[in-house]
């Protein structure tokens, strides 16, 4: 129950004329609204100036995930956004209007393609918070998010599950249970949510510690901490290890203090506003501690969705007033790896590192963080390295935090039209700065039967940093002498 | 009647809601049914009548103008569309077809009481045809896409309206649309060769094809352009255009816009027809720096962007002359675009301008007029006085090449009597541009927004004709009914008609033209 | 001849028009062989209305004559009682050479018309290909929709008509479109009336958009061979980058073959594509002036004459049909129109008016292979009754609808234009 209804409104009572989300010349005939008490209360609602701003071009449509599998207007940001000016008129918070709420990846893809500057990223996060909670899921849909959020925030429970998981890579289980050459197994068709889990599981490499104090190479030029992750230190430690390593080789000692906790991105992008409050200030603290209590010159992210939300502390603690300004103050300090590599120019020498490259924008680097150029300049500042774009570079590859746990079926197919569109580019080897996108497109790529090798920019970098070959990077041999491996069996006689 | 009576009773220029005349009882059972019979037909996932859902289709790129639509009927392909009109016919219930919901004069706007036809799931390219110079695709595929799909093969397709990265090509047919290269190249009508159409009642018709001039009438003609009101395209046949060997660009900063519109003169005095020539004023470039950061000069009252493209030779003379014109008409500063990057920031600035100037005002009227392009300077002065005049401020934004005007008339919603004002000095732009022997419309189309406006362009007589294509094609009323003409016409009177049998008829050669 | 059609006199006529000369028809006035009985000379819109409403009044069919130089296209109209000749309606209303239009009334004949915009540099970008007097009027190029070789690079009628001024079947006078080259106000009604042949309204005033007379023009032409290496030419032509204003063919009786390609632009940029082309083809000879045949018509008197279109890669197909089909006639045919577009003309000998009309059927049984259409464009009377003038339409049904709404009593050149199923 609502303890602050807005604006109410009786069944056949015509929209009041002011509240509407646009100018209000032209002739109106709205149908009246289901009963049901307003969408929204007080308590941060989506701001009707936001809401505002949107004049309706439609520019967003091709670049939103959803509406280029629908092509359905709620299911774009356009239509999201009059769903919450509905809401904030005061219709009801309805199934169908949180569906649609639901189903946004939070890619921020709009963001980018926005002309009138709308900021959706604020308005769906205020709608998420809303919906989590003002509406009463179906039990089955709240006992998967509640079991996402406490396995994914948490290391340590991660950690746990690496035993079985890779237990279980090794039994040959998983060829059974999972399709081949394109077709989907068995276990896709009795869970879908669960084969999503299953195929998104990375291969486990070792675990790597990394030490809590790396020193500079050479001059130093500053004291960095950095963000190991939850994700990223438990499936892709290989990582972490890299951007310590080219942190230090580019003249950065690298604090990475090993009791760190998550960075509450994923609270923060499912509306559970206060879980994610929580781990902000876990997190600020931990880093106001190192360096002995003189703290770091800067945060240094590796994984893009991680970095977009440290960047939004100074928003998400902005009411604190405790923590308001510590989070600003925080906040300037956060940079993505390439971020920083690029701002603070090359130190190291980069080795020949024949391969060809195909970068994909994950989403919370692009379009929510504004880097692209950094890691392409970066890329191609390695000799030998050939640099391809991907067709649709802007929409997003479908994994988007838990997205594709909760949404399996579109996000398989958001992932395999990412990994056509990959594999059409003929690189040897996908690049990308995300944890989630790496998984995702991968479980596609080997699901359409093809195969290419994957890799987190700075792990290129510090392969050519240390002189390795791209088949340290797992680039087959006969791939790096210029054939294009990648390509499923179907698309083989493409001309190179 | 099934005949649409809402739009015209509700003045555009008054602020006044409608009440919420919901489809009475009757209406809503036969909604319902329908509702009922097309899923049965065509699957429950493509028809919503969830309320929140419909209200996000109340309304395309036209944003003042609401109504939410009874139904809405998302048809994967042209038997889809087919059953939906059919079903329509037997109902008696009017339809409107959608594409990406970016028009910008309410031609898209529902229905009350009828049913959406959403073309957004029809969008794939069939075919990219080289050795024809062809492409045939669903009417729901982006014209943008069209191109970066022929590009590989040397070609693109020219009409390139500032919303091409979205709007749909079945939109484009119908609305006729054009763009920045429409100077050299032409519009949506001349670059579609072939059409298959759903007419008004349910009949699929297929009009041209990949070859030019089809025996009989110009139909094609006549549908491309007419708003919706003559059947829903379900496939489209597109020239395709090869890509120039050269392109050039170049942006020239003037201290006014009267210096950029005589500039604009002296080039196409001189017998040079580049591509595109855009013009943006002082408070049009305002909001596009706010939004993309284009770059443009410091302290320009006017910017002009000219493109030439075709041969290198040609390209390069006529180039040179171009700049030429444009320093001889004071401009101050010109840059060319060394790479494609810095011509699609020139180009960036532009295309994103009128979302853009959401940035510097809360409420704005996109207006779309035409003049001769010999007007320009005076009708540029006489709209700057009806501006100072009328404390209302107007950004301008125009494709200068033909003559084809975009005032941006700015507003406050939240301030009691600015949107009047602001509606007035929009209607008096239009004034200006017919009485400079121009068009109320460019490239918006008519739509909901402009029906009221035809009467100062055209006759009774005039409109009286057009509906005549009307009647002929749909004498129910029920394609995008409201829209284009200010009244109706009862297609049941033929003006003059006579009693009895004609004797051509009795001579058995009724069915002869 | 008698002066009295349906018991109307050519007083009564004379009484309901006084402004305007009508005088009875004479010996040269028929309509393809269809008589005429008054011809009535209107000098603006407003006199042609006058004389449409008396039409009506005295329930007479009207056919619209310009130069006359067309009439015998398509079908012959089943009633022609009175002839409205628009050849006194000649005046350029408005050049308006800074906004590269011009608006005219229909009777002008175009050559007059160029040589007004000439002083300009401009022109109207339209050659029409017709008999050997190049006389026809404006009003007959728009309502046969006439083009010639620019038709490549500018586009067809459709695509230059910018504004309309009619008088339709019940002498009410309408407009559509305008004076500026941008405008999507209202339906297109001047594209319903291009290639109408005068079936839904006379058509008295029109609105062109202009173009730049280009300072240098030079033809490029190569012999072409067989149907196979004509295709391979245009083909190399149309993607090449030489940016052609024209691509012509021109295919004799004796099975010689010629294309020839027109490159307008400045100076030094033709002469560059010129050799660019040169080298493409890898043959060729350029000159200064137009072969001899280009943009004239390959028939001659008494010919049948064929419309033909095709998709541009389906020109190979239509021409090895077209030499299949018409095997058994006298004669070989003669083919020549804009290979880039694809709208040709060809001419058949009519002597066997049986043969002529199985040659037609044939090809229209083939047509879908290159996606086009065969029309009889003008053909001698018995060959026109043996075929079927305008073969299949599609739309056709919709058309018989535009045509009762603009036309419900069938006035205006019954019989001319498309048959009914």
């Amino acid at each position: 129950m609502s303890e602050h209804p807005p604006v109410s409104m009786a069944p056949g009572t015509a929209v009041d004329a002011s509240t509407a989300t646009h100018g209000d010349r032209g002739p109106k005939r709205i149908a009246t609204p289901p009963p049901g008490e307003p969408a929204f209360d007080e308590r941060n609602p989506p701001s009707a100036a936001l809401v505002g701003d949107c004049v309706h071009c439609g520019f967003c449509l091709p670049t939103c995930p959803t509406y280029v599998l629908w092509g359905e207007e709620m299911d774009s940001p356009r239509g999201r956004i009059y769903l919450m000016g509905a809401g904030l008129e005061g219709e009801p918070m309805t199934p169908s209007m949180v569906q649609h709420f639901d189903a946004c990846l939070g890619c921020m893809a709009c963001v980018t393609a926005c002309p009138s500057g709308v900021q959706y990223d604020k308005l769906i996060e205020s709608t998420r918070a809303q919906v989590e909670r003002r509406f009463d899921r179906p039990t089955r849909d709240s006992a998967l998010r509640n079991a996402i959020f406490a396995l994914f925030p948490y290391p340590k429970r991660l950690r746990a599950m690496r035993g079985p998981l890779r237990l279980y890579q090794r039994t040959g289980l998983p060829k059974l249970l999972r399709g081949r050459n394109g077709k989907r197994g068995p276990l896709e068709r009795l869970s879908p949510t669960l084969a999503a889990m299953e195929s998104l599981a990375p291969p486990l490499d070792k675990p790597v510690a990394i030490p809590a104090r790396t020193p500079a190479h050479g001059r130093r030029r500053g004291t960095v901490g950095m963000l190991l992750g939850c994700v990223q230190r438990e499936f892709f430690p290989g990582v972490n290890a890299a951007t310590a390593r080219v942190l230090s080789a580019e003249g950065f000692e690298v604090l990475a203090p090993t009791s760190q906790g998550c960075c509450g991105a994923l609270s923060m992008h499912n509306g559970r506003e206060e879980e994610a409050q929580r781990f902000a200030r876990a997190l600020i603290d931990e880093f106001a501690r190192a360096n002995g209590g003189a703290g770091v010159d800067y945060v240094v992210v590796n994984s893009a969705g991680c970095g977009s939300s440290m960047k939004e502390y100074a928003d998400l603690l902005a009411a604190d007033p405790v923590y308001a300004g510590k989070a600003k103050e925080f906040t300037s300090r956060v940079r993505d790896v390439a971020e920083i590599l690029v701002e603070k120019g090359p130190v190291a020498k980069r080795h020949r590192l024949p391969v060809t490259v195909a970068y994909h924008d994950a989403c919370h680097l692009g379009h929510a963080q504004g880097i692209r150029n950094q890691p392409r300049e970066l890329l191609r500042g390695i000799p030998g390295v050939e640099l391809q774009e991907i067709p649709e570079k802007d929409i997003c590859c479908g994994s988007a935090g838990i997205w594709n746990i909760l949404n399996p079926e579109p996000a398989r197919e958001l992932g395999d039209r990412k990994a056509r569109n990959v594999l059409s580019t003929g690189a040897e080897l996908l690049v990308t700065a995300n944890p989630g996108c790496l998984m995702q497109t991968a479980s596609s790529i080997s699901a359409l039967g093809g195969s290419i090798a994957l890799a987190h920019t700075v792990e290129v970098l510090d392969a050519s940093i240390r002189g390795l070959s791209p088949a340290d990077l797992g680039v087959p041999a006969a791939a790096a002498s210029g054939t294009a491996a990648g390509a499923p069996p179907a698309t083989e006689s493409r001309g190179r | 009647m099934t005949v649409d009576h809402q739009l015209r009773t509700g003045s555009a220029t008054g602020t006044e809601t409608q009440a919420p005349d919901q489809p009475g009882p009757d209406r809503s059972a036969v909604i319902a049914e329908l509702a009922r019979t097309l899923k049965s037909k065509l699957g429950a996932d493509k028809v919503i009548d969830d309320h929140a859902r419909l209200r996000t289709y109340e309304c395309d790129g036209l944003a003042q103008y609401k109504v939410t639509p009874a139904l809405a009927v998302l048809p994967e392909d042209a038997p889809g569309v087919q059953t939906v009109v059919r079903a329509c016919n037997a109902a008696g219930v009017p339809f409107v077809a959608r594409g990406s919901g970016t028009g910008l004069s309410g031609g898209a706007l529902p229905h009350a009481e009828g049913v959406l036809i959403v073309t957004s799931r029809m969008r794939s390219i069939t075919e990219i045809d080289r050795a024809n110079q062809r492409a045939v695709v669903d009417p729901g595929v982006i014209n943008l896409h069209v191109t970066q799909q022929a590009m590989p093969e040397g070609y693109y397709y020219a009409p390139d309206p500032s919303s091409q990265q979205v709007c749909s090509i079945g939109g484009n047919l119908a609305e006729n649309s054009g763009g920045a290269h429409c100077l050299k190249y032409g519009f949506t009508v001349n670059h579609v060769t072939g059409a298959e159409l759903v007419a008004p009642d349910g009949e699929i018709v297929k009009l041209g094809g990949k070859a030019v001039e089809p025996t009989g009438y110009d139909l094609l003609g006549v549908v491309v352009g007419s708003e919706g009101t003559l059947g829903v395209a379900t496939k489209v046949t597109l020239r395709l255009v090869r890509l120039p060997e050269s392109v050039r660009t170049l942006l020239a900063a003037f201290p006014s816009p009267d210096e950029a519109g005589a500039a604009t003169s002296a080039i196409i005095g001189a017998g040079v027809i580049p591509a595109a020539i855009e013009m943006m004023d002082a408070l049009a470039i305002e909001a596009a720096e706010a939004a993309v950061q284009c770059g443009y000069p410091e302290g320009a009252g006017a910017v002009l962007v000219i493109e030439l493209d075709g041969p290198s030779a040609e390209v390069e003379q006529q180039f040179a002359e171009v700049e030429r014109h444009c320093r001889d008409n004071d401009a101050f500063e010109i840059r060319i675009a060394a790479d494609n990057a810095e011509r699609a920031l020139f180009w960036k600035g532009r295309k994103s301008a009128f979302a853009a100037v959401g940035r510097i005002s809360p409420d704005y009227i996109v207006q779309d007029g035409v003049i001769p392009r010999t007007a320009l300077p005076e009708v540029l002065r006489r709209i700057s006085e009806l501006a100072s005049n009328s404390g209302v401020r107007v950004a301008n934004v125009f494709h200068a090449g033909d003559g084809n005007l975009h005032p941006l008339v700015l507003f406050d919603d939240s301030h009691p009597g600015e949107a009047e004002k602001a509606e007035e000095v929009s209607g008096a732009i239009l004034d200006l541009c017919i009485a400079s022997g121009g068009s109320i419309t460019g490239e918006h189309g008519v739509g909901s927004d402009k029906a009221k406006y035809m009467p100062r362009m055209f006759t009774d007589d005039d409109l009286d004709t057009m509906q005549m294509v009307r009647c002929a094609f749909d004498p129910k009323g029920l394609s995008n009914p409201g829209k284009v003409f200010p009244t109706p016409r009862l297609c049941g009177e033929v003006p003059g008609r006579r009693k009895g049998v004609h004797p051509l008829q009795a001579a058995g050669l009724a069915d002869q033209f | 001849m008698t002066s009295t059609t349906r018991g109307v006199g050519l007083a009564a006529l004379e009484v309901a028009v006084p402004d305007v000369e009508i005088v009875a028809a004479g010996p040269d006035d028929s309509v393809d062989g269809t008589p005429v009985s008054f011809v009535a000379s209107p000098t603006s819109t407003a006199e042609v209305a006058a004389v449409l409403r008396a039409a009506v009044e005295h329930d007479l069919s009207v056919v619209a004559r310009g130069a006359g130089t067309k009439l015998t296209w398509g079908a012959p109209p089943a009633r022609a009682d009175l002839l409205v000749d628009l050849f006194g309606m000649d005046r350029v209303v408005e050049h308006s050479a800074g906004d590269l239009i011009v608006h005219v009334e229909a009777g002008l004949q175009l050559a007059a018309l160029q040589q007004v915009l000439e002083p300009d540099g401009q022109r109207l970008a339209i050659d029409p290909v017709t008999g050997s007097r190049r006389l026809g009027t404006v009003g007959g190029l728009i309502a046969t929709g006439a083009s010639g070789p620019l038709r490549l690079a500018s586009g067809g009628v459709r695509d230059l008509l910018i504004g309309v001024t009619f008088v339709r079947a019940d002498g009410v006078v309408a407009k559509a479109g305008g004076k500026v080259v941008k405008n999507v106000a209202g339906y297109d009604i001047g594209k319903l009336l291009t290639g109408s042949f005068g079936t839904l309204g006379i058509i008295t005033e029109a609105v062109f958009r202009l173009n730049p007379v280009p300072a240098a023009s030079r033809w490029v032409t190569m012999s072409a061979g067989d149907a196979t290496t004509v295709g391979e030419v245009v083909q190399t032509v149309i993607h090449s980058q030489v940016v052609p204003s024209a691509l012509e063919l021109d295919r004799r009786p004796d099975g010689t073959a010629e294309v020839g390609v027109l490159i307008e632009g400045i100076v030094d940029g033709v002469d560059g594509r010129v050799q660019g082309l040169e080298r493409l083809l890898g043959a060729g000879e350029s000159s200064d002036a137009p072969p001899p045949w280009w943009g004239h018509a390959p028939w001659s008197a008494g010919d049948t004459v064929l419309r033909l279109t095709t998709e541009i890669a389906g020109l190979p197909k239509l021409l090895d049909a077209l030499d299949d089909a018409t095997s058994g006639l006298s004669r070989r045919p003669a083919v020549r129109g804009s290979a880039g577009v694809g709208l040709l003309h060809a001419s058949l000998p009519s002597d066997d008016s049986a043969a002529v009309a199985e040659a037609v059927t044939s090809l229209r049984h083939q047509s879908t292979r290159w996606s086009g259409d065969v029309v009889v464009l003008d053909a001698p009377g018995a060959v026109k009754r043996a075929v079927d003038v305008w073969g299949p339409v599609r739309g056709l049904d919709l058309m018989r609808r535009v045509k009762d709404q603009f036309d419900p009593h069938h006035r205006l050149a019954p019989g001319r234009f498309v048959v009914g199923v």
